[in-house]
């Protein structure tokens, strides 16, 4: 009972960090590599302000979020559109991408790595305190409830504006094919935009609730999750929504079961293993849509 | 100029293992096949060379060839399972295997030293070896670059469905791919492993990948000079940067970043662009009429691929996948 509680508010956290991307990823075809880096930096922020005042956590999750879309767009901006304005080709362009944000990754790591001497930090200046509440035996803390609470509001939100909104099925068409739907009249560029901006500020909201519930996180911290939130979209199916949510949720069953279960650090050779294996039996992921790529 | 050599040594190595290390991803990468495989094979070949030396005590050139063979087919057999992904999800499941590479590497006991490593690895390993070592593997690279091979390595790697009508295996291709970046992953991290004595499992992490993409890119990704440019650039940029201390890791970021997003086929590519603006120059010695300059046709199709208008119309004649 207590592994399912760690295992659904494991799996928030999960979900929030992978619905950023896979959302940017499922829709205007950008592979976020800095994404880990703005979920990192928006806590660090955080914990620099919180370093001169002290906040509580609603505003201290407020700057995570608005910090996580401002860099995001700011990488849109400086990065990605000329890539794609100046790329000849589609697999270049993806390609260049997939590098131009490796190497924007490490500039935030690099500075949070300075300042912090590459120790943990955490959010100890926020007025807000970590209870333990007890149902019975298990055990929940009041900032896995939250986590959990706009974790699946989030993604049911999110998922509903992908299914129902105009600016929703814009966007899927853009999934399907980017350039009818710029004779449709979509705006690319603007919702682009905004595609960016949400998912920052999707990173930058987990980035605090991971680091509250977790106590503290390290420049690295980043790193690891995006990996481990490749893992969970390619298992769910890119662009799925759907498949997002069971990703998570299934990568945290699993991990947990084999942190209780082994000794030593093999947890992270879960993600790792389960990339490799949905890529072999079913590379279109579990809820994915046949992909009708071209050329 | 033996004392600047000595005085460099370790530079000097660092070069070598660097650059047939940035070859082992840029082979593939040359053949469209986005593998960074290469560094998962740094890991394998480094590690198996090293418990060769220490507990068989095997001469350094034979530990180097048997770490060589197991990357090798270990790059086979990677290629038989992931070669009919593409693009982005290749990349994603060759960093998987690299990372995994390097957890397997830490929890192996004391089989593989755990998160220490292993170290002590003396062998009778010689910078001649060396020397001989890497340039008789970027000679082949080299070859493979130009003639008969060379143009097939283009044809699929810009269009494979016209490379198979063209009567090019390319799924041949696509796993030779694997195969020569296993090899060369292999042999850089025994080089290295043989020079340093030591490998653990810190060696092996996602830097690796960053550091290797970065001399290719900021190199150039599709030639062997590009290669080399990249692989002294990032050796010895360090040191010509001691200024800059602990803001490295920031420099090199916004250098890759930078290069990715302004120069995407790297300083070769500069050169490149630069002949050919030179040549051009050349040949036209009085400004004729601009009018008959405006069309300018691409010199090496091949080379740049073609527009995105022309990809989506030529895709929709060549149906769906």
């Amino acid at each position: 009972m207590q592994e399912l509680v760690s295992t659904i508010s494991l799996g928030s956290i999960y979900l929030l960090f992978a619905l950023g991307l896979s959302l940017t990823w499922g829709t205007i075809d950008i592979l976020n590599f800095a994404h880990g880096a703005i979920f990192m930096f928006s806590t660090f922020t955080a914990y620099l302000v919180l370093g001169h005042i002290q906040l509580p956590l609603v505003a201290v999750i407020l700057i995570g979020i608005v910090v996580g879309a401002v860099l995001s767009l700011l990488i849109q901006v400086l990065a990605f559109e000329p890539i794609l304005k100046r790329a000849r080709t589609k697999r270049s362009a993806e390609m260049q991408i997939l590098i131009g944000g490796i190497g924007i990754a490490t500039i935030p790591l690099a500075i949070a790595e300075e300042q912090t001497k590459s120790n943990p930090f955490g959010l100890t200046g926020s007025t807000f305190s970590v209870n333990v509440w007890h149902l019975g035996s298990v055990r929940i803390t009041n900032i896995a409830v939250l986590t959990i609470i706009v974790g699946l509001l989030l993604w049911g939100a999110t998922a509903l504006w992908f299914r129902r909104s105009k600016q929703g099925l814009a966007l899927r068409s853009i999934g399907v094919d980017s350039e009818v739907s710029s004779l449709m009249g979509i705006n690319r560029r603007q919702l682009a935009l905004v595609t960016m901006a949400v998912s920052g500020g999707m990173a930058g909201l987990a980035g605090i609730l991971f680091t509250a519930s977790l106590g503290a996180i390290t420049p690295e911290s980043g790193d690891i999750l995006l990996i481990k939130a490749f893992a969970i979209i390619i298992l769910g199916g890119v662009g799925s929504m759907v498949g997002v949510a069971f990703g998570a949720f299934a990568l945290a069953f699993v991990e947990t079961l084999v942190l209780t279960h082994t000794s030593g650090s093999w947890t992270d050779a879960v993600a790792f293993g389960l990339i490799f294996l949905v890529l072999l039996a079913r590379p279109a992921g579990l809820f994915g849509r046949k992909e009708v790529r071209r050329a | 100029m033996t004392d600047w050599y000595f005085a460099n040594l370790v530079l000097i190595q660092a070069t070598l293992t660097g650059l047939v290390m940035a070859l082992s991803v840029q082979v593939p990468l040359r053949m469209g096949v986005f593998s960074f495989a290469g560094v998962g094979s740094y890991g394998v070949g480094a590690y198996a060379a090293a418990l060769l030396v220490i507990h068989m005590q095997m001469p350094a050139l034979a530990a180097i060839g048997l770490a060589m063979l197991l990357t090798a087919v270990i790059g086979l057999l990677l290629g038989l399972v992931i070669a009919r992904l593409a693009g982005l999800y290749l990349a994603m499941a060759t960093v998987a295997f690299d990372l995994i590479i390097g957890v397997v590497a830490t929890n192996g006991g004391t089989f593989t030293g755990g998160s220490t490593g292993l170290y002590g690895v003396l062998s009778d390993f010689t910078m001649p070896m060396m020397f001989i070592l890497t340039l008789i593997v970027l000679g082949l690279v080299i070859l493979s670059e130009h003639g008969k091979v060379g143009r097939r390595v283009h044809a699929v790697r810009d269009d494979q469905q016209l490379a198979a009508s063209a009567g090019i295996n390319v799924r041949r291709y696509r796993l030779a791919a694997f195969v020569a970046s296993g090899a060369l992953g292999g042999l850089a991290g025994a080089m290295n492993v043989m020079v340093r004595s030591t490998i653990g499992p810190l060696d092996i992490g996602f830097g690796l990948i960053v550091l290797a993409l970065t001399m290719i890119i900021v190199g150039g990704a599709m030639s062997w000079k590009g290669a080399v440019m990249g692989a002294i650039i990032f050796t010895w940029l360090p040191t010509l940067l001691e200024f800059v201390g602990k803001w490295q890791t920031l420099l090199y970021g916004i250098i890759v970043a930078t290069a990715a997003v302004l120069l995407p086929r790297g300083i070769h590519g500069v050169f490149v662009d630069l002949t050919r603006w030179w040549q051009r120059r050349r040949r036209e010695p009085v400004a004729p009429p601009p009018a008959e300059t405006a069309p300018e046709p691409d010199l090496e199709p091949l080379m740049t691929g073609p527009t995105s208008g022309t990809a989506s119309s030529t895709s929709l004649l060549g149906g769906t996948a």
